[in-house]
């Protein structure tokens, strides 16, 4: 059976291709990073590969909107495309600028549940933080257990970076949001690290820096209603080896005790990679 | 061609803020403490395109406005809308660019425009222009509207329209036209007559802005009057006799301190009126850098280029080989400090990209010296406050480097009320690249071979750049400004760069460098050494605005550009991945071996100068030195009157809220020090991450713990009472900071950036002597002390006028030497961070402390305070560095041995401030006693800045095992973490110091925070 094909798109300012890379190689995907004008040039082909991610960045210098110019060169240039790409049901995965990059093209949230497929329509937005400062700071992370994500199954909560300017997740309507949440498509949301495992999660909204941005219900990420495509602000990758925990000089930083590919030091993040990985595997 | 308007302002409602006019609000509150009820914002399009309006209005939603945050309005002005804007306000103020300025939001509307509108005809010639209008609700009465906008804009680069409370009443509303350039019209070539009187040579270049000296003046004047020099340049149809105003100004260029570094290169006559020497120097640099430097590099294989390339490349393991470069933009961001510094960052990316074919950056630090924010006094004419200042190039070097996608991993801000004359900026960047690539060649040598095509690459050259290194020395004008100061665009050369390292691995490229100052002048010409000739057409070369004439695109230091040469047989490979990245390459110059600098517009030939006498004509200056030591008024601390019962309590907190020793974390984490995913020592450590990080350590290469190392030392105090002290002292803080991340100091490397006043002796500069030994002296320091350390200093780069004004007002910088080591960490599982660790830790002093409180922090706040006379008295020295270092390889292996994980090296404040920070990023108290930490006073023990000192943290159970490895090093019991939330400092029985934990927390931390807070 042959490794899951992981393209990872960069250029026109996404930066973090290097790692997203990088960590789908470290649960055994077979990933290559993909300017996204192979793709609207046909020189490459999405359908060829397993998984897509949009790493994090500033693409097109998030001037307009971050990510609106990178989601308006796939809404309008991949379209037909990724519409095959979710339709085959295969995972896609956005972070930080690689979710404005997806909520912007509309494929996050998505459609309802009686036609999952992409229609294309922005129905939220990642605006600039309440604090109007970019930041770099560790967060804490609480996911939904229902969540139909498949990207974050089994993880309950992660230490992460946050590294944006604009990152409060909006909607219209509270209705907008009440809908996500019976979906259970709110599938990461901030949380006070001191609060029990499972009892973090509040709509209202957090202070800073706990909650970093603002964002209405202090959602951090989240899926479509395939639980296939999934889009977060914070960095998973950016915490695969507990080296990069800034607690790791402590001996405290979280993690599984071993790990195939990094012994001891696997971080917190890997799993979400590692997931996406066996979910293709489990399909074929 | 028809320009449409398009507004767009965020909407209002539950949950949902105008974040932009937020921002304004606060930043009016925390630098003036104007309160103000409530600031909007608009941001506006100017489109000039032949697409109708109506077109445009249909599509907004599509680009220009985010349809779920914000509403927008067409061919109209918000303001006038009362179902946004209901009442009037008090101040309404639009800010837009002047003509010609970089307008990088316009830049990337239009790109998105033409993904949406996508009709050639429509397009040409099209642009995009944008501006933003603030609306200030509940202004107090004394807060002009005109004052505001001067606080909004830099007119430099900057319009601005006012509507005051009147206007606003009477419906009068700002508006901002398109800013359209007035076409300019190309000159041909002059021939320049130098067959005049000598104070006419000198009046030509002064008037011409080419920096030129007499004798360098006359030295061109001669190369023309050379017979075969008129025959040559006959037969290729140029003027003989004469330089044209292309030469003319490629000399200049190239000739130039800033290229040539004129005074490090001169031959000096040493005097020092202590010792009675009596010498002279031939060149700083040869004999006291390059030299010390080019002996190690005889016994060490990883020095593997040095001095020669953009940056100094050592080897890092079998397959990587890593760089560093680090560069100074002061000048520019004393104009203007965003568009300033970010060009700094992103220049200094380039010269990482420049080295070898190509290496990729990884790492940023930034280092800026600064006036004190909270500064009162007058300021001088054109100079801005230091607060502004302080926003301005932290706004920039964060834009730079976050857009770049490379991290920041170390740095510092040092504040002294001389930088408000002249701000220092340092960027510095780190890069890495294979040691060989795909098609065999070694990554660190250039390949040029005559025929070679030179492409330039990225950006297009316009009118902003010209002269820029020297405009500094203009009066500001309203008139030319575009050409003054450039605002970088990181998006530009973003893409540049994915291009030009695909092009590396491809095998695409010979040789490679950035196109800073100087242009293309220096780029093509530098490279042009290496197959001695080239032939440029500047015809070719795209230009961002019809007009420019030959000598303006020469010379051109417009951002974002490198240049690049491509063997003939892989340009069409080459063109089409510039293609495919959306990356503009244009061929514009050839290789020869024609021994000349061959210029030509189109058919003509506009520039014909020998190689050798470009790059080697210059004469070498001859300069004098003379040194005595400054006599400052002693500080004596024995004078002090301290309170009470408090003891040194209240100093330690005033001393934490000083702002060389407050925290910078909230500017620090507006930079992203985590992109690459290899940060594993960060800016910020401990239980609540904003403890003090001692130096940055990454592992780049994902998977593999193998790491690198980088911090900087920066101590410009000490050049008060002696600049050779302030050098040594800058290299041994950066290796101690360095030390503590774990550094292997066998293979570590460093960078010298000096800055310097003017130190050339004439009626501007009356000291100019005692300044030039000043460099004099830390330069023999520098040489005295790395060559104990064995730390070969692989680049470097000199600032060499940082003065302002002239006579009684003069302003010159205190000389200041940033040094920055990078080098090898074996496994960054094993390192240290500052923060203390838990109860029951053994802590001790490595280092002695001397009776060295000389320019001390403590001497200068005390001095400031009135309660000292002055700060002089003994500097701290270093007299055996080679002890140092033996002792500092014992610590870094005792880390890597998991014998400690904390470490902080103790520099200003001493160790009280030292283990200050190591409670607070820690957030647990300590008992110590600083009983037998050296025979000095007390004050010195406590407050002393002695180098070759580090505080260090040892849980008992390896406690044993530590002292015996530290054995025949100075190590001192001081004390143990305690559960307490207390620091306890005494000298014995004598109780010094007691602090609760928070108490230092809260001095430590609101000093910088200027953020205005997050409501």
């Amino acid at each position: 059976m042959s490794t899951p094909r992981v393209a990872v798109l960069f250029g026109f300012g996404i930066n973090c291709d290097h790692e997203t890379a990088a960590v789908f190689n470290l649960v055994g995907g077979n990933s290559e990073r993909i300017h996204v004008n192979h793709f609207v040039q046909g020189n490459r082909v999405l359908d060829d590969f397993d998984i897509l991610a949009v790493p994090g960045g500033f693409s097109f210098g998030d001037h307009l909107g971050s990510g609106r110019l990178m989601g308006n060169r796939m809404r309008f240039a991949l379209r037909e495309q990724l519409h095959a790409f979710v339709a085959a049901g295969k995972p896609i995965i956005g972070i930080c600028n690689g979710f404005q990059v997806l909520v912007k093209t509309g494929l996050l949230p998505g459609p309802n549940t009686s036609n999952p497929l992409p229609d294309f329509v922005q129905r939220a937005s990642l605006t600039l933080n309440d604090s109007g400062r970019y930041e770099d700071r560790w967060v804490t992370l609480e996911f939904d257990p229902e969540s139909p994500c498949i990207w974050t199954k089994g993880i309950r909560r992660m230490d992460c970076p946050v590294r944006h300017g604009e990152g409060k997740f909006v909607m219209p309507s509270s209705t907008d949001f009440d809908a996500l949440a019976a979906n259970h498509q709110l599938a990461v949301r901030y949380v006070d690290p001191s609060t029990p495992l499972g009892q973090g999660v509040t709509d209202e909204p957090l202070p800073f820096p706990i909650s970093p941005n603002g964002s209405m219900r202090n959602v951090a990420g989240v899926c479509d209603s395939t639980g296939l495509v999934f889009g977060l602000m914070p960095h998973p990758e950016a915490v695969y080896a507990k080296w990069l925990h800034p607690h790791h000089t402590r001996g405290t930083a979280p993690g599984p005790p071993s790990s195939e590919a990094l012994g001891e030091w696997e971080g917190e993040g890997l799993q979400m990679f590692r997931n996406a990985i066996e979910y293709v595997i489990s399909k074929r | 061609m028809a320009i449409t308007r398009v507004e767009v302002t965020p909407k209002q409602g539950a949950g949902m803020r105008d974040v932009r006019g937020d921002v304004v609000r606060r930043q009016l509150k925390a630098d003036h403490g104007i309160d103000v009820s409530e600031v909007r914002s608009i941001t506006g399009f100017l489109i000039k395109s032949s697409v109708p309006s109506f077109e445009i209005s249909e599509r907004v939603d599509d680009l220009f406005s985010d349809p779920i945050i914000e509403d927008a309005v067409t061919d109209t002005l918000f303001l006038t809308s009362p179902q946004h804007f209901p009442t009037a306000p008090d101040a309404a103020i639009t800010v837009g660019f002047k003509p010609g300025v970089t307008d990088n939001p316009g830049s990337a509307a239009y790109d998105g425009f033409r993904t949406i509108f996508t009709q050639d005809e429509l397009l040409e010639d099209a642009s995009i222009s944008t501006y933003q209008t603030y609306i200030f609700y509940g202004l107090p009465s004394e807060v002009t509207a005109e004052w505001l906008a001067t606080t909004l804009h830099n007119n430099l680069i900057q319009r601005a329209e006012v509507a005051d409370g009147e206007a606003c009443a009477q419906a009068q509303w700002p508006a901002i036209d398109y800013p359209e350039k007035p076409p300019q019209t190309r000159t041909p070539p002059q021939a320049m007559n130098l067959e005049i009187p000598d104070e006419e040579l000198i009046a030509l270049s002064e008037s011409g802005l080419l920096a030129l000296n007499l004798e360098e003046m006359q030295t061109i004047q001669g190369h023309y009057r050379d017979v075969e020099v008129q025959a040559s340049r006959a037969a290729v149809g140029i003027v003989a006799n004469a330089p044209t105003d292309v030469e003319l100004e490629c000399l200049a260029q190239t000739w130039s301190e800033h290229c040539k570094h004129k005074i490090f290169a001169s031959k000096i006559h040493h005097v020092d009126t202590e010792t009675g020497e009596d010498s002279v120097i031939d060149s700083i640099f040869k004999t006291h850098i390059m030299k010390p430097t080019h002996d190690m590099q005889k016994e060490v294989d990883w020095l593997l280029s040095v001095f020669h390339d953009n940056s100094g490349v050592i080897a890092w393991d079998e397959n990587w080989s890593v760089c560093m470069k680090a560069e100074t933009h002061n000048s520019p961001s004393a104009l203007d400090p965003y568009g300033g510094a970010m060009t700094g960052i992103v220049g200094v990316n380039r010269d990482i990209l420049g080295t070898g074919l190509g290496a990729r950056p990884i790492a940023n630090t930034d280092v800026f010296c600064f006036g004190p924010p909270n500064w009162e006094g007058d300021l001088p004419d054109n100079l801005f406050h230091p607060s502004r200042v302080l926003r301005g190039v932290h706004a920039g070097v964060r834009v730079g480097g976050n857009e770049s996608g490379i991290p920041t991993v170390n740095g510092a801000i040092v504040f002294d009320d001389r930088y408000i004359g002249k701000p220092l900026v340092y960027c510095g960047t780190v890069g890495i690249m294979p040691r060989v690539l795909p098609d065999g060649r070694e990554s660190h040598i250039k390949t040029p071979t005559s025929g070679d095509i030179v492409y330039m690459v990225g950006g297009r050259v316009g009118y902003d750049g010209i002269h820029g290194a020297t405009f500094s020395s203009l009066e500001l004008t309203e008139e030319s400004p575009s050409s003054a100061v450039q605002i970088g665009d990181p998006i530009t050369q973003k893409k540049m760069l994915d291009m030009v390292l695909e092009a590396r691995d491809a095998g695409l490229i010979t040789c490679i460098t950035d196109n800073g100052a100087g242009g293309l002048s220096s780029s093509i010409g530098e490279m042009a050494e290496y197959t001695n000739g080239c032939e440029i057409d500047l015809a070719k070369v795209p230009l961002k605005q019809p007009g420019l004439s030959a000598w303006e695109i020469l010379v051109s230091e417009s951002q974002e550009r490198m240049t690049i040469a491509v063997k003939s047989s892989d340009c069409a490979a080459f063109e089409s991945m510039a293609e495919l990245h959306e990356v503009e390459a244009t061929p514009v110059a050839t290789f020869t071996s024609s021994g000349m600098f061959h210029v030509k517009y189109d058919t003509d030939t506009v520039a014909y100068l020998p190689i050798e006498f470009l790059h080697d004509g210059v004469p070498q200056l001859q300069l004098e030195s003379e040194w005595s030591t400054p006599q400052q008024p002693l500080f004596n601390p024995e004078s002090i009157e301290l309170g009470d019962d408090a003891g040194h309590s209240p100093v330690l907190l005033d001393m934490l809220a000083r702002p060389n020793i407050a925290s910078k974390e909230s500017w620090v984490r507006q930079y992203d020090h985590e992109v690459i995913a290899q940060t594993a020592v960060k800016p910020f450590v401990g239980v609540e991450r904003d403890g003090p990080g001692d130096a940055g350590v990454i592992a780049p290469l994902h998977g593999d713990p193998h790491g690198l190392v980088i911090s900087c030392g920066i101590a410009p105090r000490y050049s008060d009472l002696d600049a050779g002290a302030m050098a040594a002292a800058s290299i041994d803080e950066a290796v101690r900071n360095a030390v503590c991340a774990g550094i292997d100091v066998d293979k570590m490397a460093g960078l010298d950036n000096f800055c310097w006043p003017d130190s050339i002796e004439s009626v501007k500069t009356p000291d100019g002597k005692f300044k030039l030994a000043q460099l004099v002296r830390a330069n023999r320091e520098l040489e005295r002390v790395c060559r104990a350390y064995r730390l070969p200093c692989v680049s470097g780069k000199d600032s060499m006028k940082n003065d302002y004004g002239s006579g009684e007002n003069k302003i010159s910088i205190p000389p200041t030497l940033l040094y920055s080591v990078f080098g090898d960490q074996p496994d960054v599982r094993f390192t240290a961070t500052s923060d203390f660790k838990c109860a029951g830790e053994r802590v001790y002093l490595v280092g002695i402390s001397k009776e060295e409180l000389g320019a001390s922090e403590l001497a200068f706040m005390m001095k400031e305070n009135g309660q000292a006379e002055g700060i002089g008295g003994q500097v701290p020295l270093l007299p055996h560095p080679e002890q140092n270092i033996n002792t500092y390889r014992a610590l870094s292996t005792a880390i890597h041995a998991g014998l400690i994980q904390t470490a902080h090296d103790c520099s200003e404040g001493g160790v009280a401030v030292a283990a200050a920070e190591m409670c607070i990023g820690g957030r647990i108290g300590a008992e110590l006693d600083i009983d037998g930490t050296g025979d000095s006073s007390v004050w010195s023990r406590l407050w002393g800045e002695s180098l070759g000192r580090f505080i260090v943290g040892v849980q008992p159970e390896h406690e044993a095992d530590f002292i015996e490895w530290m054995a025949g090093h100075p190590l001192t019991f001081l004390g143990t973490v305690t559960s307490s939330q207390e620091l306890i400092i005494s000298d014995g029985y004598e109780p010094l110091i007691k602090l609760k934990i928070p108490v230092m927390v809260d001095a430590w931390q609101n000093t910088l925070d200027m953020t205005g807070g997050v409501a």
